[in-house]
């Protein structure tokens, strides 16, 4: 009844957004936007005055059981968790002496003398030994097809009909993204197609698994997996 | 732009589209984190308030209308109304009264205040114009409430000002506010 007057409702709608109603008041508030509409319509209006404020505030990530929650609650295909997702596995890369990995990082970066701009970098470890065993590097943010660089450490050998494919990983709970298949040579350049230089700059990580003759026939790694490292802006 | 893709996310999530679900929780979820945890001042709870809150969101993502509000506003929204809503609901029996006050009381002063933080906002631009208008007294009691849910007596308290004075600073605030805002 008193949402009649304009200027009640308009007072009404703007201390329900700017949240200083008591736990009463907003619950018959509730109840009267469910019927009327001036007043959705007044609540609409001071949301758009108000919360863009929201924007300000430094973001949090929220902890990870909070999607596994909602998943759980929505019925949703648990996002594939593969061994992309594997704690036990990203610990394992962990475990390369860190050390190591700078001087490798370094090494790299000073083995190419002519690049100037930020690279990315990605040290791979091998999961059986935690030795690094191949490095794969590129200019973020250039336009066009991206050269990435691939060196593969030591000298290692591919079983035959086997194809080695390198992946990328968007993050952990995304799938890995296929893109191609690499030898065993020491010195590898690999070109990415431009759709993929967004997801390319921001991934997380790369793996490489082994994989039937012609790569994975299911577009997600099928083969155990080699080598994975997480990347790293040097 | 960006506002351009969420808009996107959410009308694939109205079509059923999981996997645009889970890029736009990637995407929004630690900004409408900061608002639940500002408010609720509990991890616990701000962790159920965004819960609650993109189980909402899928459910209703059909109803956002981009004619009416901004996909980030519309979202800011539910998960203000969730915790606001568990702020405010009678809980003097489990003792979390208490434990909320006391959080109150220790409202941190090293971080960054809410005037700080108006400041900083950069798509509050035209709102934070506004804000500076107004007196000391409306824009500290405007954005206290905002940004910590606190309640007229809440804001009474902490700023150990009478309860009716506080209630006309926001009153006049917000009158001034939309006047400005509105370009009335």
């Amino acid at each position: 009844m008193q949402y009649r007057n304009e200027e009640l409702r308009n007072r009404l709608a703007a201390e329900y957004v700017l949240g200083t109603l008591s736990w009463r008041a907003r619950r018959r508030f509730d109840i009267a936007l469910k019927e009327n509409p001036l007043l959705r319509r007044a609540v609409a209006e001071w949301e758009n005055r108000l919360l863009p404020l929201a924007g300000s505030l430094p973001e949090q990530t929220p902890p990870t059981r909070v999607w596994r929650a909602i998943q759980g609650r929505l019925g949703h295909a648990e996002t594939r968790r593969g061994w992309w997702d594997s704690l036990a596995l990203w610990r394992a890369t962990a475990a390369i002496a860190t050390a190591a990995l700078f001087a490798l990082a370094i090494a790299l970066l000073q083995s190419e003398p002519e690049v100037l701009p930020p690279r990315m970098v990605v040290v791979m470890a091998d999961l059986q030994t935690s030795n690094p065993a191949m490095t794969v590097s590129w200019t973020p943010g250039e336009d066009g097809e991206r050269l990435m660089q691939i060196r593969v450490i030591g000298h290692a050998e591919m079983d035959p009909d086997t194809e080695w494919e390198l992946w990328m990983l968007p993050d952990p709970e995304q799938p890995p993204v296929s893109l191609g298949l690499i030898s065993t040579h020491e010195l590898q350049t690999m070109r990415v197609p431009p759709e993929l230089n967004r997801a390319l700059d921001a991934a997380w990580g790369m793996a490489m698994s082994v994989e039937p003759k012609g790569g994975s026939p299911t577009g997600v790694p099928t083969g155990p997996v080699l080598y994975m490292g997480q990347c790293v802006k040097a | 732009m960006e506002q351009d893709e969420i808009q996107d996310l959410l009308a694939r999530c109205a079509l059923g589209e999981e996997k645009a679900f889970s890029v736009l929780y990637r995407r929004c979820a630690p900004k409408l984190f900061a608002v639940a945890v500002r408010i609720t001042r509990r991890h616990d709870w701000a962790e159920d308030v965004l819960q609650e809150s993109f189980v909402n969101i899928w459910h209703h993502a059909s109803g956002y209308n981009p004619a009416r509000s901004a996909p980030m506003t519309w979202m800011t929204a539910i998960v203000r109304n969730r915790a606001l809503d568990l702020l405010r609901r009678p809980r003097q029996a489990d003792g979390s009264e208490e434990e909320y006050q006391a959080a109150l009381a220790a409202l941190p002063d090293d971080t960054p205040g809410p005037e700080e933080l108006l400041q900083r906002s950069h798509d509050a631009h035209r709102l934070s114009e506004c804000l500076r208008q107004l007196s000391e007294d409306q824009q500290r009691s405007i954005s206290m409430a905002f940004f910590y849910g606190m309640s007229h007596a809440e804001l009474a308290a902490r700023m150990d000002k009478p309860l009716g004075s506080v209630k006309t600073w926001i009153r006049r605030g917000l009158d001034r506010l939309r006047a400005c805002l509105d370009g009335i």
